[in-house]
Order: structure tokens, then C-alpha cells, then sequence
């Protein structure tokens, strides 16, 4: 049903999701105060993306 | 008289003790409910994700992990992940079996939405895969910290 209707991200859109939504999951789980929690989770997406975003870069050498 | 003190003495000591063994088999059973219904309350947060931590009255946590894994596995499902099933074969088959079977109900919900199958040829695919285990593995952390909430331990 869903599948059908199929969802084409790019990876780069696929990976930000993909941080955002542990980020937030992580955030909610591990602090109580909402501003603590936001904070978590900006803090988890920046890093979760740095470091993708790192490892894709080093990696981009071997590509081709 | 100092017949009836000594045997009243007797009996408040007969008394004292018999309430410190009350005490003692209260504070042994005690444990072991609050134990049985820690784990009864990290089986139904790993059955329906948020549901251990909306049962303690966590409803900021129970909301967020609902949504977040409910988010997750339809991301999975709608980029048409592989849903592994217990004929995996493999003993990746079988990983991905059990990080599948860690979101709970959503694991037969992700079944019953994936009609089409998988494709994991593409990237979508390759990502949804990646998805669906990320958000059993999540919902089986949550339903472990509901446990733990639940023990007293953390919350």
C-alpha cells in the first residue's frame, strides 16, 4: 500500500532523515526538560551529520 | 503481678517478632512484584512502542518513541526495505529477523503494508532496510530503558 506509493530520497536526504529521527528518539529517551532534549538533539543531528558527511568524504577517494 | 508482666513482656515480644517476619516476607514479596511488573512493562513497550513508558505515566517519552519508530518503519516500508522473515537462511538473515522483530505489532503492520516486496537493487531500498532494523533496535533501547524506568534505576 505504502510501498506503492514509494518514496525516492536522495542519500544525502536519506541520511538526514535517517539522523533526525534517532536524534530525536535518543533525545527524548535521555533527557527530561525540553529545552535539555532539544538541545540533545540538535547537538546528535550536527554530529551524526558531520561525521556522514565526514566518512562519505574520506571514502570518496576509493569511489572510482 | 510480676507473673503478668513477665508473660505480657512475653507477648510483646512474641508480637514484635512476628511483625519483623511479616515485614521481612512483605519486603521479599514486595521485589518480586514490582520485578514482575518491570518486565511485563518492557514487554508491552517492546509490543507497542512508548507503551512501557505510557504506563509510568511518561508521556513525552511514550509519545516521542511511538512516533519516531511508527516514522521509521513506514520511511522502511514506503522505500520498500527488506522486511526479514524467519526463513532467513543466513546468519545476517536471521540479524536482520531479529532487529525486525524489535519493533513489536509494527513488524506485522510493515509486513501487511509491504505488498509489492522488497527491492533492495536500489538505494531507497538498501536505506529502508537500514530503517526498518534502526527502528527495531530503537523500540527494543526504549522497552529496555521502561524496564529499567520501571526498576527504579533511571528515569
Amino acid at each position: 500500500m505504502i510501498a506503492a506509493i514509494g518514496f525516492e530520497l536522495t542519500h544525502f536526504q536519506s541520511m538526514t532523515l535517517f539522523a533526525l529521527l534517532i536524534s530525536i528518539a535518543f533525545g527524548f529517551l535521555s533527557r527530561r526538560r525540553t529545552s535539555d532534549r532539544v538541545k540533545y538533539i540538535m547537538w546528535s543531528l550536527f554530529l551524526f551529520l558531520l561525521i556522514g558527511v565526514g566518512i562519505g568524504w574520506a571514502m570518496y577517494p576509493f569511489s572510482r | 503481678m510480676s507473673e503478668e508482666l513477665s508473660t505480657d513482656a512475653t507477648t510483646v515480644t512474641n508480637s514484635t517478632s512476628t511483625t519483623s517476619a511479616v515485614t521481612s516476607v512483605a519486603s521479599s514479596e514486595h521485589p518480586q512484584k514490582s520485578e514482575l511488573m518491570a518486565i511485563a512493562i518492557g514487554v508491552a513497550g517492546w509490543l507497542v512502542p512508548g507503551l512501557g513508558h505510557g504506563l509510568q505515566k511518561m508521556w513525552g517519552r511514550a509519545v516521542g518513541c511511538f512516533l519516531t519508530i511508527a516514522v521509521l518503519v513506514l520511511l522502511g516500508v514506503g522505500m520498500r526495505g527488506n522486511v526479514f522473515s524467519s526463513e532467513g537462511g543466513d546468519a545476517f538473515g536471521m540479524l536482520g529477523y531479529v532487529a525486525d522483530l524489535g519493533t513489536g505489532s509494527f513488524y506485522f503492520a510493515a509486513r501487511a503494508l509491504e505488498t509489492e516486496g522488497s527491492d533492495v537493487a536500489h538505494a531507497e531500498g538498501d536505506y529502508g532496510t537500514r530503517f526498518l532494523a534502526a527502528a527495531g533496535v530503537l523500540n527494543l533501547l526504549a522497552a529496555l530503558h521502561a524496564y529499567e524506568a520501571a526498576r527504579g534505576r533511571k528515569a
